[in-house]
């Protein structure tokens, strides 16, 4: 059986050193300081809670609270576009960028953008665009895809990121330090930023009852880029609401710390509407697209959960597949157990099947999700549609359908036990080196032979 | 169908019963905020991951003696952007002031509204006074904060009422880890932040 | 801690990769149940808790095999499982597969309420402490399921303390996942090796002697991956050492 796309690319992964160094670096040293966020954070249990319920109160009223926002924001001054799917909301997007005769727009980083394929929509339209964080600067250089929602170059080197920034900037830094190189990004991007003609968000949320939105960043771009230009696109997926702010402060104090083990982030900024008729700067027009995609749908197919997810990239910091592949192996826009759910959701069941089945089951995702989403029990739903839809492959449902024909007739099971342990002692006592039928196990790990007889058959004998 | 009723016809428009999203507000789960409200928000405040610096003055007309001091530790000439914010009224005359925010301004001087006691954030809103940009601009942002302003919690910074264009909290100064995981100070924002309290 | 009651009837339901691989474990849980006071039924007609069809999303395969199991488990006052992800398909897993069938619901929910992991019902139900004594060595891995499923941590520590001459050294990342996963290992075994050698090297840098755990899936899995590597440590099934068995052949050095 040939290997599928997704395990061509695990193992492209797996054998990359400098993936692994770099999983490491990012991920493995954000678990270290959710861990530490908290130990200092006594009530983090009982926020998740309270998290998880105020989510799954959106949810189950999600479009009274579109209907609010809407409401909200458009007395604010700014403008609300509906989009159903990932094209619609390229083509209102872009319709806004040529209404404004927008020859460059600045872009802060959003997933959503992502999600939609907003680079390429942009491209194609002949749009210029200015990546304006520093990750999604780096991976625009490269051609590349985000493989982390919350570092999207954590896959680079320096080696390579100063490469690119010699390939691309004007004036290059000097000296190969990571300072020196974010110095680089620093003045490239300055200029671009502030003349670009829109700028184009995400929101980490939509605050019902203002017509508020609010994003959550570092590096000061996001303000940069949403400031000076004319006009302020965002694009947000429908399930980013809450009521009002005070909701959105008690998920605020589970996002950061998830993420990157801050208590907030350096930018926590609120916007409601266009520029104000005496406010010194802000733009002419606000536009916000709100955004299906398959949301709607995941709500009435038994994802509903999923839709709580704050993008903090805790599960996927914290899963052992995701920290021996990395985010790119995924195929998709998200990658990690949330991505994992989600693709399949987004992309299709039978081009993803690998996801939800390249899983232990092991629970520590759903174990650090700020909002409890019980992730495994999502992924084993998919498996569940999977297998209905008939996915699996014939050789695996074969397997399990003779083994449950067995295991339902214990005299049977019993003659098969004794064959299975005639023939594996047949390939070693003790430790066994090479098993044909599980060479997948034995290419890696030695298999123990099992004892002369089994459990059952020793008792019945009257050993105890 | 248009897009906006496709959308609601999915996902029905029901209203929650009155008070349940009210319900989630109550007792919100947080850290309490113990002792004095200025030594906390000083706390947390100078952190290491804030990289902010301080100082301590008693009254607005001290400020610009401390902004002078502070512009020369960092052998910078008195020069900055101020915004036409009467908050900030006091004698400037000392210091070449900026007409016009420039994109790579060595300092910007602010007044935020209030300073939040729990994270050591400064909360700032957009006015016909208060240009947002130049908090974003400038490499040193320097930030004047009454200590009558610092309240508890996240939640005493919301404002009621209609909401200005934009209003934004500040924790620290910008930075970033997205080469190599490394942190970088001063990505694009600030590089560095220097709150002057006000007794 | 009121007094367990005397005596009670308990399915010993011993799991398929017991039966198959390494019968010890079964006998050794039959001896810590009697000597906690137990009266330990074995019913003939058990197999397997279903779970390889469960997690490869076979319903009504599972369904079918977990009717089976309920039918010969239910007549007992409890049922002890000596593997954490067995005990959670029975007691998490099976109310679920049911959830849409009021009369086997009912069957499932009463039987997921009685069934236990082996060292959480020695510790908690029974109260029991063993009467052992064994000079070595070891590490305890954290088996996922009976973590997180169902709360097993400090039981066989606690269990593990009353061995005497028994210490227990840390292992670092107890609590991560050894990479077995049931079937992920046999589809995914290049992923599944990259986590288990990881693993292995937190177990060699452990310094124990002996690894041991509460499941024979990640057992055999991380015992294997240090055979291999040519690390000199040995597994057992923990249930193995609290009933005074660990004294003799290892995981993989039976003949």
């Amino acid at each position: 059986m040939s290997a599928s796309a997704f395990t061509r690319r695990a193992d492209a992964a797996l054998a990359d050193p400098v993936l692994k160094i770099a999983v490491e670096r990012t991920a493995g040293t954000a678990e270290a300081k959710r861990g530490i966020a908290v130990q200092h954070f006594a009530q983090f249990e009982q926020a998740r809670v309270r998290g998880a319920a105020i989510k799954d109160h959106v949810i189950e009223h999600l479009g009274h609270y579109l209907e609010q926002f809407e409401a909200a924001a458009t007395a604010a001054g700014a403008q609300v576009h509906w989009a159903r799917t990932a094209d619609e909301a390229c083509r209102i997007v872009i319709e806004i960028c040529q209404a404004a005769g927008a020859k460059t727009v600045a872009r802060s980083k959003s997933m959503m953008g992502e999600e939609i394929g907003l680079p390429h929509a942009l491209a194609e339209a002949g749009i210029g665009r200015i990546e304006t964080d520093l990750a999604e600067h780096i991976i625009q250089l490269a051609g590349e895809r985000p493989s982390h929602i919350v570092w999207p170059a954590m896959h680079k080197t320096s080696e390579q990121v100063s490469a690119l920034f010699k390939q691309h900037h004007l004036e290059p830094h000097n000296e190969e330090t990571i300072p020196a190189m974010a110095e680089s990004a620093r003045r490239h991007l300055r200029d671009g930023m502030l003349g670009a003609d829109v700028g184009i968000s995400g929101a980490n949320f939509l605050i019902a009852d203002t017509g508020t939105i609010c994003t959550v960043t570092n590096e000061g771009n996001a303000e940069l880029s949403l400031v000076p230009p004319r006009v302020h696109i965002v694009t947000a997926g429908i399930e980013k609401l809450v009521p009002s702010m005070g909701h959105a402060v008690q998920l605020l104090r589970l996002l950061a710390r998830s993420a990157t083990g801050a208590t907030l982030t350096q930018y926590t900024t609120f916007y409601t509407g266009p520029k104000r008729q005496d406010d010194s700067d802000g733009p002419q027009a606000m536009h916000i697209v709100l955004i299906d995609n398959g949301r709607s749908t995941m709500r009435e197919e038994g994802l509903a959960e999923m839709l709580r997810c704050i993008r903090c990239g805790a599960c996927m910091n914290h899963c052992v597949v995701f920290r021996q592949i990395g985010g790119h192996a995924y195929g998709g826009t998200y990658p990690g157990p949330m991505g994992a759910v989600l693709t399949p959701a987004l992309d299709g069941l039978a081009k993803n099947r690998d996801l939800p089945n390249a899983c232990t089951l092991n629970g520590k995702c759903q174990e650090v999700c700020p909002v409890k989403i019980p992730l495994p029990t999502l992924l084993r739903g998919w498996r569940e549609r999977s297998w209905r839809e008939g996915l699996e492959p014939v050789s695996v449902r074969q397997g399990i359908a003779a083994w449950a024909w067995v295991a339902q007739r214990p005299r049977l099971y019993r003659t098969a036990v004794r064959a299975a342990i005639f023939g594996m002692r047949r390939f070693g006592r003790g430790w066994i080196k090479a098993l044909p039928m599980a060479s997948g196990w034995t290419a890696h790990r030695d298999m123990p032979a099992p004892a002369a007889e089994s459990f059952m058959r020793r008792y019945a004998k009257g050993e105890r | 169908m248009s897009a906006r009723a496709d959308i609601l016809a999915k996902l029905g428009t029901l209203a929650p019963t009155a008070g349940a999203a009210e319900a989630l507000l109550v007792d919100p789960v947080r850290r309490a905020v113990a002792g004095d409200l200025t030594e906390t928000f000083l706390a947390a405040l100078t952190l290491p991951a804030s990289g902010a610096t301080h100082d301590r003055v008693a009254a607005m007309a001290d400020v610009p003696g401390a902004v002078a001091a502070y512009l020369d530790t960092h052998g910078l000439d008195r020069a900055i952007f101020l915004p036409p914010d009467p908050r900030l009224a006091a004698d400037w005359s000392g210091f070449k002031l900026s007409p016009v925010i420039m994109p790579n301004e060595p300092a910007v001087v602010a007044v935020a509204r209030l300073g939040i006691a729990e994270t050591g954030s400064l909360v700032f809103e957009t006015g016909p006074c208060a240009p947002m940009l130049p908090n974003f601009l400038g490499l040193h942002h320097v930030v004047v904060l009454p200590v009558a302003a610092v309240v508890a919690q996240l939640e005493d910074a919301a404002l009621a009422g209609p909401q200005p264009r934009a209003h934004y909290w500040v924790t620290g100064v910008s930075g970033t880890t997205d080469i190599e995981g490394q942190y970088i100070r001063g990505a694009h924002g600030p590089r560095f932040l220097h709150v002057i309290l006000i007794d | 801690m009121t007094p367990p009651p005397p005596s009670p009837r308990v399915a010993l339901f011993v799991t398929c990769l017991v039966d198959l691989i390494r019968p010890q474990i079964g006998f050794a849980a039959l001896r810590a149940l009697e000597a906690a006071g137990c009266t330990v039924i074995v019913p003939t007609g058990q197999t397997c808790c279903g779970q390889p069809a469960l997690n490869s999303g076979a319903r009504d395969e599972a369904a079918a095999i977990a009717k089976r199991t309920i039918t010969i488990l239910e007549g007992h006052d409890a049922v002890v499982v000596p593997s954490g992800s067995c005990a959670a398909t029975i007691r998490v897993h099976y109310p679920e597969l049911f959830e849409h069938d009021p009369a086997w619901a009912t069957r499932a929910q009463a039987v997921a309420a009685k069934t236990y992991e082996i060292m959480a019902y020695l510790d908690e139900v029974r109260g029991w402490r063993p009467d052992t004594a064994l000079a070595a060595t070891a590490t305890y891995h954290d088996s996922c399921s009976g973590l997180r499923e169902l709360g097993v941590k400090a039981q066989p520590r606690r269990l593990l303390k009353g061995v005497e001459g028994l210490t227990l050294k840390p292992l670092k990342g107890d609590e991560t996942c050894c990479g077995f996963g049931g079937t992920f290992c046999i589809k995914y075994p290049a992923i599944s090796n990259a986590i288990a050698t990881e693993k292995a090297g937190a177990i060699d840098a452990s310094g124990a002697d002996l690894l041991l755990a509460g499941d024979l899936g990640c057992l055999m899995n991380m015992a294997g991956k240090l055979h291999r590597d040519g690390s000199t440590v040995r597994a057992f099934h923990a249930i193995e050492i609290l009933a005074g068995m660990g004294d003799g052949a290892a995981i993989g050095e039976e003949a």
